[in-house]
């Protein structure tokens, strides 16, 4: 089942968050956990989860967020081709330099 | 409610991509019942090309009267009920065909949440508009070749187009594009049933049906030569392996090749910026659509990105289905490396229902050019172009989710460094185009027979085996495959609108796939066939029936 879950399961530490990812043709939005956030590029939007993530992320240290894209932004012709964009997994905290 | 991929068994019940392999699969075990001597796929109608009324002298052997012009395959081939599926006459085995194919698929649309409704109507006058363009296009002045002339004991002097069933193709492509262009409001409502991906990748496992019953075939046609019968379908089986792997090397070398060619192209030359470089170059040089969407996912662009590619990707893979088969044939490679003709297809040709109807087209005309010029002593198995371009466009298609999952890890970890972002594997998973496990079931589980119980058709016991495996094969490889070919062609018109070319936003898009296509993508795809292909022959059948 790893093998579906990702690469950051392995930090079986890590609490793990799912959320809806999402694109309505000029932000990103990220959904689930009751929160909705926007941002029009997905560095913004990864700084803003992490902010709304705060009070959780101290007292877990670490976390990582599995976002599932809502592939229903992808127009129902395009679907049979390929019904599947893209899912990603957010390890927080982030770590600007 | 968002839709999401987030198991591995996503989307098995509602994705067009699961329904191939089911549909697909599902005719496949009926076609194997005959191995117990059940025939329940004998039903199947099909064309025979056709002509008013026979002139003096003439036998109707290639070519019959009109009302002979359908019959159901189980009528010629069944072992254990071909009086049954002969008494259904032409009328009895379309309706047979359209009411097993309309449950079928009917409840394929259901599942998928479409509108049951509209897609019954929609099926059905595009199922009755398909048999009807494949009657028009089986007369005889479309599709008869010298050599059916010939065998029919035609006047010398009847002049024919000798297009073979390529003329059905592309009649059923003219009549969906009259549709899709000229009477747009019928088109918007056929949408529903004009669905190209799912009938060509439901032909697609037909077609493993096919690649697996060709050693069989060979075998089975070798006896009626008198030739070394075994020997014949070990050749076969061993050129199917080695389209299997001449296609995946050449897959992976076009790889190499034309994705930073492209992408080189969009940068330096038309200036686009970077992630529309990184789209259109997957777009055009790897699988089209399909790839337009995993790499935009891949490169974190927006979806509208994906979106503005694949609509270009559609029309020109429709322009390249109508210009390439001709071309191929007539022109560059030409019928001396057909093989090579059908693998460089197979990398040309974007979108699965463009390239294995341009494939399938191709193998008609390289056929018919074949047979005409020979004057009948080279006859050419029929399905072996198609499935040249086929093998090469799957390995394509497999590739991509590798592809754009490495592209991912490129562009996250080392073009935009976004902070804390993680690519998950499963996304190769997810990628992957589910259709090609019923193709390659299809294939190995045929292969199998004849390895196994036919033992390769070396004994009297093994080729009784055989003779049964052929009933089951040939309604669907032949019958079923060669109808969902007729579906695909005729949907790909009706779906596709040239004026969205001229009314979309594209830009410089259009060139750089115009530029790019045509003057790299095409002309390295059939150096690349040439150097993995070249020297791969297809077995003469002349003087044996060829079914």
């Amino acid at each position: 089942m790893s093998f579906f879950t990702g690469f950051t399961r392995r930090k079986k530490e890590n609490k793990h968050l799912e959320m809806i990812l999402d694109h309505d043709g000029r932000n990103w939005i990220v959904s689930g956990n009751s929160m909705r956030i926007t941002a029009s590029s997905l560095d913004g939007l990864d700084k803003k989860l992490e902010r709304a993530l705060a009070d959780k992320l101290q007292e877990e240290k670490k976390l990582s967020v599995f976002m599932s894209f809502n592939n229903e932004v992808i127009p129902m012709w395009i679907r049979p081709y390929m019904n599947h964009y893209f899912n990603r997994i957010l390890e927080l905290p982030l770590q600007y330099q | 409610m968002a839709k999401t991929q987030r198991s591995w068994y996503s989307g098995m019940a509602t994705t067009e991509d699961w329904w191939a392999v089911w549909l697909g699969l599902g005719f496949f075990v009926l076609g194997l019942l005959t191995l117990s001597g059940i025939d329940l796929v004998g039903w199947i109608s099909y064309p025979k090309i056709w002509v008013a009324s026979l002139p003096d002298g003439a036998i109707a052997k290639k070519i019959v009267t009109i009302d002979h012009a359908f019959y159901a395959l189980g009528g010629k081939y069944s072992l254990t009920a071909k009086a049954f599926y002969k008494s259904l006459g032409p009328i009895g085995s379309i309706l047979a065909t359209y009411v097993v194919f309309t449950i079928a698929t009917t409840i394929g649309a259901y599942f998928q949440k479409w509108d049951v409704k509209r897609f019954f109507i929609g099926w059905t006058i595009i199922f009755f508009l398909t048999y009807l363009v494949w009657f028009l296009g089986h007369n005889a002045f479309f599709a008869a070749s010298a050599v059916d002339l010939k065998k029919s004991h035609f006047p010398l002097d009847t002049f024919t187009l000798s297009l073979g069933g390529g003329a059905s193709f592309i009649l059923a492509l003219i009549v969906g594009l009259v549709i899709g262009n000229f009477f747009k409001p019928l088109a918007r409502y056929l949408s529903e049933a004009a669905k190209p991906e799912w009938y060509i990748k439901t032909a697609i496992v037909f077609l493993g049906v096919k690649v697996g019953y060709l050693p069989i075939k060979a075998v089975l046609t070798g006896a009626k030569l008198g030739a070394h019968g075994a020997q014949m379908g070990q050749q076969m089986a061993h050129l199917t392996f080695e389209l299997f792997t001449a296609g995946a090397a050449a897959t992976v070398v076009a790889y190499l090749i034309f994705w930073p060619g492209v992408y080189t192209i969009s940068r330096l030359i038309f200036k686009l910026p970077r992630k529309t470089a990184a789209v259109l170059g997957s777009a055009i040089s790897i699988c089209g659509v399909s790839a337009a969407v995993a790499t935009g996912g891949a490169v974190r662009a927006r979806p509208i990105v994906s979106i503005m590619v694949s609509a270009l990707v559609v029309v020109y893979a429709v322009i390249e289905l109508v210009v390439l088969p001709g071309f191929f044939t007539h022109f560059w490679p030409g019928t001396s490396d057909p093989i090579v003709a059908g693998s460089a297809m197979g990398m040309a040709v974007k979108t699965d229902g463009a390239d294995a109807a341009a494939g399938e087209l191709l193998d008609e005309f390289m056929r018919a050019k074949v047979e005409q010029e020979s004057n009948g002593k080279t006859v050419w198995m029929p399905g072996v172009i198609t499935t040249s371009a086929v093998m090469t466009k799957i390995w394509i298609d497999m590739f991509i989710g590798l592809w754009a999952f490495i592209l991912a890890l490129f562009w996250v970890y080392k073009i935009e460094k976004h902070e804390g972002d993680r690519v998950p594997f499963s996304e190769v998973w997810f990628r992957f185009p589910k259709f090609v496990l019923g193709y390659f079931a299809a294939w190995w589980i045929y292969l199998g027979i004849f390895f196994g119980p036919g033992q390769s058709g070396a004994t009297a016991d093994g080729l009784a085996i055989l003779k049964n495996a052929k009933v089951g094969a040939v309604a669907v490889e032949k019958g079923m495959r060669k109808l969902f070919f007729m579906l695909t062609f005729m949907s790909l018109g009706i779906i596709t609108d040239f004026k969205k070319l001229a009314e979309a936003q594209f830009g410089k898009m259009v060139w750089v796939y115009f530029v790019s296509l045509f003057l790299f993508i095409i002309p390295v795809a059939v150096i690349i066939a040439y150097l993995f292909h070249h020297g791969m022959q297809i077995p003469n059948m002349a003087g044996a029936v060829i079914n």
